[in-house]
């Protein structure tokens, strides 16, 4: 290998593909759009919806309102509550004019003073946010007053409340603030990570090889006096830069976006989300992703290499998308741990890493063997790459 | 400068199997002189092109281009050549001296002599309206001058030029010839490939006829006329070829 060589082709593709606009937009724009479009549009969307939902009042039929004059009247104290006449109720909740419907049956309050049971039924729409939302602030209501009543009939027979209660029950959350923080990150931030790593590279490494072959420069630069394997060497670092470009700025504008996001998010949940990431997880999140991204960028070449055009490229590079994919998503399945087998297996190994690391836990035997196991699949992948770089009926497929 | 012993490439077609493309071809092309390669679609012309680049390997038989093996030494065949063909494309985002520069700095040529051979090679074949502008916005014919740049940059002793004026339209393939002209004063070993009768007729020294991967005739075109007494190029080729 010459590496003056090497050094040449390098910075001429590095030119050439920062020219590129489809590489500018997946490799730069993307990691740094997507998680603040994603972090501020979902938040903006929660923020509206919880906004809305309290500024409108909700509207309640009721059916049987005679039977249960006492709870109407409670229940019409509060303002955020309004009683809507209607001929159908069903159809009426179908047409969202109310929000749900509360029957009671006949003779509902009388039975109630005279120390007798009775039920009051709820109609409401599961598959409408508004609706779900109403139901549980009309069932919040019922307890609310059936809670009055056991309290009442207690008075009666002189019995304490706390009887009906010999354990009370308390909860505290020990998680450590930066576990909090990572528990939200460590599910998508390796997905989304190993997912950018591929798309960064995906566009350099299909333009390097079909798309040169597609305009003739392959053949332009094989009758130069470099070897392939110079050829092959600047070619890859160039797709490892894109790809690496795009882990950096996609983890720095995810963490930084989840931050204020959460942060944002938090002035409406009772519970204070606090978000803080630490240097060291980042770091070792970022180590492991460079023998993946390796790996990615020598893959995306030989499949690309192999191909005649852009066109057709893209057409083996899709499928292989879904390879990624798939095991990238691994976190959201729940109760999968590392283990030693799983530590073997690509692109899972490192989600899997990740997650932990995020959450503060480091298993330094685990991450070193997938930073050495994925290191040695790439080794293997560029062995590969160097291999069809070498073959006249890859390069001159036709 | 050019001298091949028993040339042969055979391609393995999964449809049509065995593709003689270059059958025991013997060929030797003299510095200062114009070896033009005639033949039809096919032929086998631009393969030949290729295993003398070195970008092919031979199936059997050997070439010496330049004083170098093709096979053990095609390093040094590729220093000492410069191949065009309509096949050899340019970078479409670099501009016109970037790519030229590219071209020599691969070659290994230093800094300071690169810059002033880029100088005077856009001087030369008047490029330097267009020296900044990207190979993308430009025409073919810019282009082809491009291509003869970075073809030149290293002058090399050795052109390999693969139908350069296919495509063309007459001023530019013009300018390809007198190129060539100029490059055979300069004690240069051309070879030359086309279809086009009578640019061969015009420009070459020695003419080979090829066919079917084979080499049919070669010799001047005086020898060629004598030997199949007929005087244009396009009934001795049509004669010898026998279609
Ligand atoms: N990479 C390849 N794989 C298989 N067959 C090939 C390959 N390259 C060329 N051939 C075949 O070899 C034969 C010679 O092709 P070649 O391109 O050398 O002809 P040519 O004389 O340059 O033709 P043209 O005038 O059309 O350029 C043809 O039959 C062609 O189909
Ligand atoms: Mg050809």
């Amino acid at each position: 290998m010459n590496l003056r060589k090497v050094r040449i082709i390098y910075f001429k593709e590095m030119l050439e593909t920062l020219r590129d606009r489809r590489t500018l937009i997946s490799t730069i724009l993307i990691p740094i759009l997507l998680f603040p479009i994603l972090m501020f549009g979902m938040s903006a969307v929660v923020v509206t919806m919880m906004e809305k939902t309290e500024a409108e009042a909700t509207r309640v039929a009721m059916i049987g309102e005679e039977f249960a004059h006492s709870f109407v009247f409670t229940f019409l104290e509060g303002d955020d509550f309004q009683k809507v006449e209607v001929e159908d109720f069903e159809s009426a909740l179908k047409e969202k004019e109310i929000h749900a419907a509360l029957e009671f049956p006949s003779g509902f309050e009388e039975k109630l003073t005279l120390g007798e049971n009775s039920e009051a039924t709820i109609y409401y729409d599961a598959a409408e946010l508004r609706s779900s939302i109403a139901a549980e602030k009309l069932f919040d209501k019922l307890e609310h007053y059936q809670d009055s009543l056991v309290a009442e009939r207690l008075r009666d027979r002189g019995v304490e409340r706390s009887l009906l209660q010999p354990i009370k029950i308390n909860e505290e959350n020990l998680a450590s603030q930066e576990k909090m923080g990572g528990f939200m990150l460590g599910m998508f931030l390796p997905y989304m990570i190993v997912i950018l790593a591929m798309v960064g590279a995906m566009y350099p490494a299909i333009d390097l090889t079909a798309g040169e072959k597609e305009r003739g420069t392959l053949e332009t630069i094989l009758v130069t006096p470099v070897s392939r394997l110079d050829i092959a060497t600047g070619k890859f670092l160039t797709v490892l830069t894109a790809s690496l470009i795009t882990i950096l700025l996609s983890t720095a504008s995810m963490s930084l976006s989840a931050s204020l996001g959460f942060a944002q998010m938090s002035q409406f949940s009772s519970e204070q989300v606090p978000f803080i990431i630490k240097p060291l997880p980042i770091i070792l999140l970022l180590l492991l992703m460079l023998p993946l991204a390796a790996l990615f960028s020598s893959a995306l070449l030989s499949v690309s290499l192999f191909a005649k055009s852009y066109k057709e490229a893209q057409s083996y590079v899709s499928p292989l998308m879904f390879v990624v994919i798939l095991p990238a998503m691994i976190n959201f399945i729940p109760g999968i741990e590392l283990n030693w087998g799983l530590a073997f297996v690509p692109i899972v190994n490192i989600s899997l890493a990740a997650r932990e690391v995020l959450l503060g836990t480091f298993r330094w035997e685990f991450i070193g063997l997938i930073f050495v196991s994925t290191f040695i699949y790439a080794s293997l992948s560029i062995f590969v790459t160097k291999q069809l770089f070498e073959k006249e009926d890859v390069l001159f497929r036709t | 400068m050019i001298a091949t012993s028993n040339l042969t490439k055979i391609f393995q077609d999964k449809k049509r199997g065995e593709i003689r493309a270059v059958d025991s071809v013997n060929i030797e092309c003299k510095p200062g002189r114009v070896f033009g390669l005639l033949g039809l679609n096919g032929a086998g012309k631009t393969t030949l092109m290729r295993v003398l680049s070195t970008t092919l390997k031979p199936t059997s038989g050997n070439a010496k281009v330049a004083g170098y093996d093709v096979i053990s030494q095609p390093e040094k065949v590729k220093e000492k050549i410069g191949f065009l063909s309509s096949d050899t494309g340019l970078y479409h985002r670099l501009t016109a001296e970037e790519t030229v520069s590219y071209f020599g700095r691969l070659n290994g040529m230093e800094q300071n002599i690169l810059k002033k051979r880029v100088d005077e090679i856009f001087e030369r074949f008047d490029m330097n309206e267009f020296r900044k502008r990207r190979v993308d916005k430009l025409s073919t014919g810019m282009k082809q001058k491009i291509s003869i740049a970075r073809t030149f940059i290293n002058d090399p002793e050795v052109l390999i030029l693969d139908e350069p004026t296919i495509g063309l339209d007459v001023v530019t393939s013009r300018g390809i010839i007198q190129f060539i002209k100029k490059s055979k004063q300069a004690d240069k070993c051309i070879l030359f490939s086309t279809h086009v009768m009578w640019e061969a007729q015009k420009l070459c020294d020695d003419i080979a006829i090829i066919h079917k991967g084979k080499i049919w005739e070669v010799g001047t075109l005086e020898q060629l006329r004598a030997r199949t007494g007929l005087n244009d190029l396009d009934d001795i080729f049509v004669k010898i070829v026998g279609e």
